[in-house]
């Protein structure tokens, strides 16, 4: 086959469908990563739980955010009425909160998040020093708060140091009991889960004049179906609200709101990608329209002894998709070890789909500017063919 | 009676050039009979090759009719005359017309490539014993660019007889060869027309050369002479 004999010619012209392929195939393998990226994201916020959020913020279609914007505002009593939920293994609320804080004397920004003592089981946070606050702290109101390990590591070297230590939050003072373990995040616009604090819900009443509840986190029981106890949260908040001014929602509802999201933008990454692998066909079409002419009495020579218009046609669109192909497979060879380094540091992976589109793109490219050259080729005359000089 | 291979009937070819009209052949009506050792001449320009070409099937006459072993070929496919081409007709071309990136066997086998139907023999062996026939052996691997023109033409000689034809077509076989190596080819095919009974024509603007065979064909300006 003529492609081994012009090794430089074939590697040139792969190489559009070489860049074409890894860039399609690298943008499918981040949008994976990104995906999963998010579901390691909620799950490592706990699994079974319900969340309800004030406002309406998936659509009636249940796709896509339509507006953060909260008409109503929870607070002590929504608490108390979800906590008549007899099945509920636990009910938290939670307030949030953007802070200055000092210590050492020095500033950082972190978020603040007062709550029950239940949120650590239910965002399966571990302690990495000191201890946790537990109930009779939080019912006392204790000035106590435990924060994630960024939250101090501009302020002290070692953070062992910080333990028992003050913080002053917008001009209050708290006392370090607990520092946990990290837990990342803070990618792609989320939160970073290691700079926040944790204090008693009615402590933060200081920093929260208003005693607002930003959103309630609760833990679904094993022995309920899950709908059944998701439905029976949305009938307790309803009692007091319209059922639009509320959201309850499970994670899987923001993994796939958020993937859907994200999976728009991929697809218009990955059709950008394949303007590439456009520009390849057009130089593998290109390539194989000068192979013809090169290969005119050859052509004539082949038509002599027998070969059919057919055999013509396959002889130069077999070419083109095995350059095609070559460029593919090379193109999804160096995504595999693009994606082998980038894992790293983010969970990119390439699954089969990925594959298979990408060597049945570089197939059909093969074949769709194949087909014109070789086509061209199968219709010379083969008197005019064998007289070509 | 002799059975007849090949006939056309008031075949005409004409090409335009430019504006003009060129009639290459002129109301050419002939025929052929399986084993005649046939010499077309005529000078150059005088259609010799175009008949040829047309005999040959690479061609399709303007108006008039080829009849292959009494079968009129109008209504055959494009298939169909690939297939007679492949299995009817072999070529013997003044340029040789091997294929130089293939190696000598390579190019002896190139017809059996494009065979539809299974073959009876050894296509390997076949090529094998006629290159040894030939003179040709121990060259299987080498390249047609590597070996002289007297050897160029028997290995085309050898890729005509490939498929066994019963029609060999060879159109100026000594005019690129010395002529040490024309005499020599020019033997080889009268050996298989005299031993094999293969039907041969030989077009050729050389008297010497049509002396050789038993019947001339003379054309000149597109029309038969004698």
């Amino acid at each position: 086959m003529d492609l081994f004999r012009n090794k430089m010619r074939t590697f040139l012209t792969s190489l559009g469908i070489l860049i074409g392929v890894s860039s399609v195939v690298l943008l499918l393998s981040f949008g994976l990563g990104l995906k999963e990226y998010i579901r390691q994201q909620f799950d490592s916020l706990g699994t079974n739980l319900v969340f309800v959020i004030p406002g309406q913020i998936f659509g009636n279609s249940g796709s896509g955010f339509s507006g953060m914007r909260s008409v109503v505002q929870f607070d002590e009593k929504d608490f108390i009425s979800l906590k008549k939920l007899r099945d509920a293994i636990y009910v938290i609320p939670i307030f949030t909160k953007s802070i200055k804080v000092e210590g050492n004397a020095k500033v950082d920004y972190a978020t603040l998040n007062s709550t029950t003592d239940e949120i650590f089981p239910a965002r399966n946070l571990e302690l990495e020093y000191g201890r946790l606050f537990d109930k009779p702290e939080v019912d006392k109101k204790t000035r106590v708060i435990v924060i994630g390990p960024k939250v101090i590591e501009k302020m002290f070297d070692n953070p062992v140091l910080a333990l028992n230590k003050s913080l002053r939050i917008e001009g209050q003072t708290f006392k370090i009991i607990g520092i946990l373990k990290a837990k990342g995040g803070g990618g792609f616009g989320g939160p970073d889960f290691d700079k926040f604090i944790y204090m008693p819900l009615k402590t933060g009443y200081t920093l929260n004049p208003d005693k607002k509840i930003a959103n309630f986190l609760i833990k679904a029981p094993d022995n309920k179906p899950f709908d059944l106890f998701k439905e029976e949260v949305k009938m307790q908040m309803i009692k007091r609200y319209d059922e639009d001014e509320i959201t309850v929602a499970d994670s899987a509802q923001f993994i796939s709101t958020i993937s859907s999201i994200f999976g728009i933008l991929n697809m218009v990454l990955v059709a950008i990608g394949a303007v590439s692998l456009l520009v390849g066909g057009i130089g593998i079409m290109n390539i194989m329209y000068v192979s013809v002419t090169e290969r005119i009495r050859e052509i004539g020579i082949r038509r002599a002894l027998g070969a059919r218009e057919s055999d013509i046609l396959y002889l130069f669109l077999s070419e083109s998709v095995l350059l095609s192909l070559f460029g593919g497979a090379m193109g999804l060879t160096l995504s595999f070890l693009v994606v082998l380094i980038v894992q790293k540091f983010f969970p990119a992976y390439i699954d089969l789909m990925s594959s298979i589109i990408a060597l049945g793109t570089s197939s059909l490219i093969g074949i769709f500017f194949g087909v014109f050259p070789a086509r061209k080729a199968a219709r010379l005359s083969p008197i005019d063919a064998i007289r070509y000089e | 009676m002799a059975e007849e291979i090949i006939r056309t009937e008031h075949v005409w070819k004409e090409y335009m050039m430019g504006d003009v009209l060129f009639q290459a052949l002129k109301d050419i009506s002939i025929s052929i009979n399986l084993g005649e050792l046939v010499s077309i001449i005529g000078p150059s320009g005088s259609g010799k090759s175009t008949l040829m070409h047309i005999i040959g099937l690479l061609d399709q006459p303007t108006r008039g009719k080829i009849f292959i072993s009494g079968n009129d070929i109008a209504s055959f496919t494009d298939d169909k005359i690939s297939s007679l081409r492949s299995e009817f007709v072999g070529f013997v071309f003044q340029q040789f017309n091997l294929i130089n990136k293939l190696t000598i066997l390579e190019n002896i086998l190139l017809p059996t490539v494009y065979v539809r139907k299974k073959l009876e023999y050894n296509p390997v062996e076949k090529a094998l014993y006629l290159m040894k026939r030939f003179g040709i052996d121990g060259k299987e691997k080498s390249y047609p660019n590597k070996i002289s023109g007297g050897q160029q033409q028997r290995v085309a000689i050898a890729r005509a007889l490939i498929m066994s034809p019963k029609l060999i077509l060879a159109d100026e076989p000594t005019g690129n060869l010395d002529s040490k190596s024309g005499t020599e080819i020019l033997k080889l095919l009268k050996e298989l027309n005299q031993e094999e009974k293969i039907t041969v024509v030989i077009v050729t603007h050389d008297p010497l050369i049509a002396k050789q065979t038993k019947r001339i064909i003379e054309i000149k300006d597109g029309q038969i002479d004698k």
